[in-house]
């Protein structure tokens, strides 16, 4: 029976009144801003890391070795 | 392998942003500039298939997604690498470009499923338009937008414990407790 306890002791049902109540959509959008915003700045500061050498040196070395070696 | 100044420039500006998707995706700032210098490689050797005038951007996400993708399934069979790792990885590194402030919210983003993750860090972070992360990710436009959804709803719960703690040790919010502690 899905009704039946399974020992689990503490689990509430949470009344269906309370949840319409916290699930406002108003709340909701705030919560999406705050969420969107949260993740462009977290992106941004990994964006605005500097680029690490490797990558610079890589990119000449490729420029450097197609004027030497015809390949 | 012919690389135009012109070429090696637009490389060069696109890497900031390859390497916070690389970063994001991974979770660990190594293997996401691994990941970085063989887009960067892989581009190079396929650049005639490159369609001059088209977002190169899009093109190197691409390459970098398929790549995270056929060496994750590599590694997954060499070590079970559950997202509990990658949280652990991310937690190991906040010199690594993970401010204070962003920890709890790379915590729950490790808590994504990979494929929402990915769609989330393209339309929400990236910038790309769903079309655009459709093509990058080779699937429907629909799924894009759905994975996007979900994949904000469940970092709703996962961040919003504050606003509903009252609702009481419901599995949602134990589960959400335990993702973001």
């Amino acid at each position: 029976m899905m009704t039946q306890s399974k020992g689990r002791g503490g689990a509430k049902v949470i009344p269906e009144s309370s949840l319409s109540d916290e699930l406002e959509p108003g709340l909701d959008r705030a919560i999406q801003e705050r969420i969107g915003d949260h993740l462009r700045a977290m992106y941004d500061d990994l964006v605005q890391q500097p680029v690490p050498d490797r990558f610079v040196e890589l990119l000449s070395r490729l420029e450097k070795r197609n004027d030497a070696v015809d390949k | 392998m012919t690389i135009e100044p012109e070429l090696r420039d637009a490389l060069l500006a696109a890497v900031p942003s390859l390497r916070a998707f690389a970063i994001s995706l991974s979770g660990q700032v190594d293997r996401a500039d691994d990941l970085v210098q063989d887009t960067l490689l892989r581009a190079l050797s396929h650049i005639d298939r490159f369609e001059r005038g088209t977002n190169l951007n899009a093109w190197l996400f691409t390459i970098l997604r398929n790549l995270f993708h056929s060496e994750y399934r590599k590694r997954r069979r060499e070590v079970e690498d559950a997202d509990g790792s990658y949280a652990a990885r991310l937690k190991v590194s906040p010199e690594q470009g993970a401010r204070l402030d962003f920890e709890d919210f790379r915590t729950a983003l490790a808590k994504l499923p990979p494929d929402q993750r990915e769609a989330l860090l393209l339309v929400g972070a990236s910038g790309f338009s769903y079309e655009e992360a459709a093509n990058i990710c080779g699937c429907a436009v629909g799924t894009i937008k759905s994975r996007v959804n979900r994949a904000r709803s469940r970092l709703a719960q996962l961040l919003a414990v504050d606003d509903v703690e009252d609702l009481g040790p419901d599995s949602m919010t134990r589960a959400a407790l335990q993702a973001i502690g």
